[in-house]
């Protein structure tokens, strides 16, 4: 027989039913079938009353997104997966017509209250000159085909619609600001309408069928225009990025740094190292989280990896380009890390900050026009991608446990699994799943302390998700999200699941701990 | 929806450029029998349109000076073809749907009109059911433009949308106004053939216009052996070509011919074909490194409602525009025409209905037809077994495919007739719709749909067994030659008294005499 997938899907008609209710559908698979396919083969041979849009089936129109095991999507362009069961429903933000098919009136109306047209106010000239550089940066918004997925899929509007616009409204805002052509202040537009409310998740470019960068060339661009401007950055913002300016980090000095508890300079001796990697604390690991680092570096040197720890570093400017102070970043901080980490003559740059690591690997080369000498990567990637790793000397560590997987090392970096690989490996560690592991948990894009009512309320429902699981520890690797998280479940009173960095909780497999 | 471009003669690459050029071009593609008036129409405004685009906010890519590039499209004497990558339809309608908010117009989105509605012989509104309630509308308009599109989705393969059924042809039809050039029905060269899920999603010109090459298994650059324009030949003879060569024997494992433009440079296909980047991608099939497979897919209708220089209509109070309409392409369409003609003609069509509106009184609507369309309507609700409308258009669009394709004989296409014909009888008085709700019920409107393709099929087919020639995109393998003494005509359909009427009539010339 043909091998089939069971495909479940939402299903509600107001006018009839009391509530919404999944129905699942036997659909035969071959190879190349799309989700739009599976739909209408279930609407063409099983069921006519299925409601759902499409029309171009060619990614252009953008009717079909809805949302396929848990990510909005387009269904025309979402492959089915032979193996896979799968579960379709409705786009998120919107109320439901029937079924699949949302009323996206609230969505559209937005769209026009932001004036979305090139606004002039001297008559065009026939022909209008305008270079291919001009319109570069514009082009890449002009794809979008507004089918929603991105509002769907952002932490931020859906815990304050209101407040944040959304993904799709802020491209928008940066194709007019850029066009040379409009005469409208659109980063104003853009400020009143949540500028600042985006953590950079990237949960939208993730889902966008037409992999628009908008946080990094739509958001951050426009904060800097923003910043450039007056209007930004927020007062949250101020004194950690003055700081970063001034003393090179975002935090100030308790008590003894990492970088003054550890042998720097040169790398920490390891008996026939099999590679040499610089390490990148980052602030909040050497003035905060100092055991963290020494975690990593006793992790590393554990797999017989050489590191050479820098003597000094800087901020690495990621809280400042995040808020919108690019420039500032630029001159102050940027030109000092490189000149820092190429000096140390390694091939591979580790960092445990993922915020740290996206920023190196992803701004760094824009903002000083060139390549850099050596590779970036997180230590989960690191570990998980170029080590073979010391299961030998771990012990168990007993522990149930759940993941939280940081933006900006899932998207940012694009290591989505590496995590979970490395954790699995410690003997004793029971993964359970939490819902959404890969959801943003609102600290990240300065909203923390930027916004920290948004993010708080993304923080909850993080939270929420990890009691949910069952789990009596959340793991992750990210300064950020962990103090998130920390702060978070304190406030829910769920004190007692505790949260760990990766590293941690590895250091202590290998030292015989018990954590 | 469009991708590779839109004609105008801007002169921007090549200055040589004219409309009259455009306009040459165009007739020569149509293999004569376009209405030289809408041509000549047609081919002056384009410019001025894309203009109007560009002025709204459209952004097209550009020459080194900072105007708008245009690139090589079939048949095409000049560099001609204006585009925004691969994807300047998107862009027009970006574009449209900003100034359409910028001037605050009334949209209703998601209604399907079912007929349109008349009184004392003039057009008076239409009669439509909104998708998400299902709720009868009734439009009393003192002017009313057809705009519907094409009908692509009568064949079994096609670059078509889901919405793309005749719904225009089968409504004007009906309402009494009158179609031309209805057997002239464009296939593109290229359409995906692999998977069967992408099958017949189009694989723009443009990819040819960047210096696509076809070749067979062989690894034969057949073009050679039908055309001396090789891949930038009319798509009527290219398609055949593709056609032939997969018939023959010559083709791909997946059906189809080979499409390679790996030997361009990756970054003009990443920034110029962007569109067929991903949508290959998505099929693993990296354009940049390995050929395409392509075969023929339905893509265009040329003929359709007739309408005059102003853009009427030969019923009052209706005018039309854009794919519904026939007599600008003839027998066959250049790529980047059907876009200029939407602009060009769409303005025509909405400043002569606004002017006229200005001087006539808000129409009477005539109930007796309201109650009509709502007893038609309700039917297919009411009935509770029947024929779904899937099974009926499956069934339609491989017959189409079949006996009214590429290739067509006069044996066949009488078949395809009276396949049509009990269609009509048998079929679609009992159509009928799964659910009983009203609200978002598609299989409900999609009873229409089929219903206004039986119809558009049947002219189509009439007209082309008509046709006793071979000329355009109409090509018969039982008359391969075409017939300047009998056919150098258009087929005009009306409805007379309940039933199809079909005549030859002259076709208007103003500047060009045929074969100059
Ligand atoms: C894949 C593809 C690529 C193409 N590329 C090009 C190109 O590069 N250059 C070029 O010049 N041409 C190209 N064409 C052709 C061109 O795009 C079409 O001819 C043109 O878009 C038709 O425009 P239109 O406004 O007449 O109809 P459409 O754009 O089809 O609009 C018709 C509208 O009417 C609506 N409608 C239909 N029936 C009803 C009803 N009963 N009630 C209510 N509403 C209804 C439809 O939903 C639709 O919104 C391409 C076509 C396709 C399919
Ligand atoms: S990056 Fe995240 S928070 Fe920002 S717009 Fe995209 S989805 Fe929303
Ligand atoms: S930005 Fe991307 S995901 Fe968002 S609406 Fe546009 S195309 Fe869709
Ligand atoms: S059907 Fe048009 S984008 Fe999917």
């Amino acid at each position: 027989m043909a091998k089939t997938v069971k495909i479940k899907v939402f299903r509600y008609d107001p006018d009839i039913d009391k509530e919404p209710h999944y129905e699942t559908y036997e659909v035969p698979y071959s190879e190349g079938l799309m989700i739009l396919d599976a739909l209408n083969y279930i609407y063409e041979n099983i069921d006519g009353t299925l409601a759902y849009r499409w029309a171009c089936r060619a990614g252009q129109c953008g009717s079909c997104a809805v949302i396929i095991n848990g990510k909005p999507k387009i269904a025309c362009r979402a492959a089915l997966e032979k193996e896979e069961d799968v579960t379709i429903t409705p786009l998120l933000q919107f109320p439901v017509i029937k079924d699949l098919v949302v009323d996206l009136e609230r969505g559209l109306r937005r769209i026009e209250r932001m004036r979305p047209y090139v606004e002039r106010v001297k008559k065009a000239p026939r022909p209008e000159i305008m270079t291919a550089e001009a319109i570069e940066p514009i082009k890449e918004f002009r794809e979008c085909i507004e089918c929603w997925a991105c509002i769907s899929a952002c932490p931020a509007v859906a815990e304050a619609w209101q407040e944040f616009s959304g993904p799709m409204y802020h491209a928008k805002f940066a194709r007019l600001q850029f066009d040379e052509r409009d005469v409208e202040d659109r980063v104003k537009m853009a400020f009143i309408e949540g500028l600042y409310k985006c953590t950079t998740c990237r949960a939208c470019v993730e889902v966008c069928p037409k992999e628009i960068e908008i946080p990094e060339k739509a958001i951050e661009k426009m904060r800097a225009i923003a910043v450039r401007t007056g209007l930004g950055p927020l007062p949250g913002h101020a004194e950690y990025t003055s700081r970063a300016i001034k003393f090179g980090r975002t935090v100030d000095k308790i008590g003894t740094s990492l970088l003054e508890m550890v042998q720097t300079g040169y790398a920490a001796r390891v008996k026939n190292p099999k590679d040499t990697v610089g390490y990148f604390p980052g602030c909040l690991t050497d003035y905060r989280l100092q055991e963290v680092g020494k975690a990593i570096i006793e992790i590393l040197t554990k797999n017989n990896i050489e590191v050479i720890v820098p003597s000094e570093f800087t901020c690495c400017g990621s809280p400042l380009i995040r808020a919108g102070l690019v420039d500032e970043a630029k001159e102050n901080l940027v030109p000092k890390n490189v000149k820092i980490l190429e000096g140390l003559g390694v091939k591979t740059v580790v960092t445990g900050c993922p915020g740290c690591g996206m920023t190196i690997k992803r701004n760094y080369p824009e903002l000083i026009g060139r390549e850099l000498g050596f590779e970036t990567m997180h230590v989960s990637q690191y570990l998980a991608r170029n080590v073979d790793l010391n299961v030998n000397d771990m012990t168990s560590v007993n522990v149930k446990a759940t993941i939280h997987n940081p933006c900006h090392l899932n998207r940012g970096l694009g290591a989505p699994d590496d995590l979970e690989n490395v954790m699995s490996k410690i003997p004793g560690v029971k993964l359970v799943e939490m819902e959404e592991a890969d959801r943003c948990c609102g600290a990240g894009g300065g909203v923390r302390a930027g916004e920290r009512s948004i993010s708080m309320m993304m923080a909850r429902r993080k939270g929420e998700f990890i009691i949910n699981s069952g789990a009596e520890a959340c793991v992750t690797q990210c300064p950020f999200c962990y103090i998130q998280i920390r702060d978070i479940l304190k406030q829910l009173g769920y004190e007692q699941i505790k949260v760990y960095d990766l590293a941690d909780l590895m250091v202590k497999s290998y030292r015989g701990e018990k954590p | 929806m469009a991708e590779g471009g839109v004609n105008a003669a801007l002169g921007n690459v090549d200055p040589e450029d004219s409309w009259e050029s455009h306009f040459k071009d165009t007739v020569k593609g149509g293999a004569w029998i376009n209405n030289q008036k809408l041509v000549e129409t047609l081919t002056k405004e384009a410019p001025e349109r894309i203009l109007d685009l560009e002025e709204y906010g459209a952004l097209f890519d550009r020459t080194p000076e900072g105007k708008i590039v245009q690139r090589p499209f079939g048949k095409q004497s000049y560099r001609r073809t204006c585009y925004a990558s691969d994807r300047t339809g998107h862009e027009f309608m970006a574009t449209l749907v900003e100034e359409v908010r910028r001037r605050d117009i009334d949209v209703m989105e998601e209604i399907f009109v079912t007929n349109l509605l008349k009184t004392n012989n003039t057009v008076v509104g239409a009669f439509g059911i909104e998708y998400k309630t299902g709720d009868f509308l009734v439009f009393r308009a003192k002017a009313t433009v057809l705009a519907a599109g094409g009908t692509g989705r009568i064949y079994k393969t096609t670059s078509n949308a889901a919405q793309d059924t005749g719904d225009g042809y089968a409504m004007g039809y009906r309402a009494g106004a009158s179609l031309i050039d209805m057997e002239m029905f464009q296939f593109h060269p290229t359409g995906m053939v692999f998977p069967e899920s992408a099958c017949g999603r189009l694989v723009t010109e443009g990819v040819r216009g960047e210096g696509g090459i076809l070749t067979n298994i062989n690894n034969e650059r057949f073009m050679k052996r039908y055309d001396p324009r090789l891949e930038l030949a009319g798509r009527d003879v290219v398609a055949r070509a593709n056609a032939t060569e997969i018939l023959e024997g010559r083709g791909t494992p997946h059906g189809g011919v080979y499409l390679n433009i790996s030997h361009v440079d990756a970054h003009i296909i990443e920034d110029r074909l962007k569109t067929m980047l991903r949508q290959f991608l998505d099929t693993g099939v990296d354009i940049r490194k390995e050929p395409m497979e392509v075969a023929p897919t339905a893509h265009h209708l040329m003929g359709g409602v007739m309408v005059n220089e102003e853009v009427a209509t030969d019923l009052k109070g209706l005018w039309a525009a854009g794919e519904v309409t026939g007599g600008i392409q003839g027998g066959n369409r250049l790529g980047g025409n059907a876009l200029a003609g939407t602009q060009v003609f769409g303005k025509i069509a909405g400043e002569n209905a606004a002017k006229y509106a200005q001087n006539v009184e808000k129409p009477s609507i005539d109930l007796a037809q309201v109650k009509k369309e709502i007893k038609h309507a309700q039917s297919s609700l009411e009935r509770r077994k029947g024929i779904r409308p899937v099974q009926v258009r499956t069934k339609l669009a491989n017959l189409m495919w079949d006996k009214v394709g590429i290739f067509r004989t006069g044996k066949e296409l009488q078949e395809a007739i009276s396949e049509i014909g009990r269609m009509q009888m048998e079929e679609i008085p009992r159509l009928y719709a799964t659910g009983k709700g009203t609200r978002y019920n598609h299989e409900w409107i999609k009873t229409f749909e089929v219903e206004n393709m039986v119809l558009t099929a049947e002219m189509m087919a009439r007209a082309a067994l008509m046709r006793e020639e071979t000329r355009g995109a109409h090509y018969r393998k039982d008359l391969p030659k075409t017939d300047n003494k009998n056919w150098f005509v258009n087929i005009v359909i009306k409805q007379e008294n309940g039933k199809m009427m079909f005549k030859k009539v002259p076709v208007v010339m103003t500047l060009l005499k045929q074969g100059a």
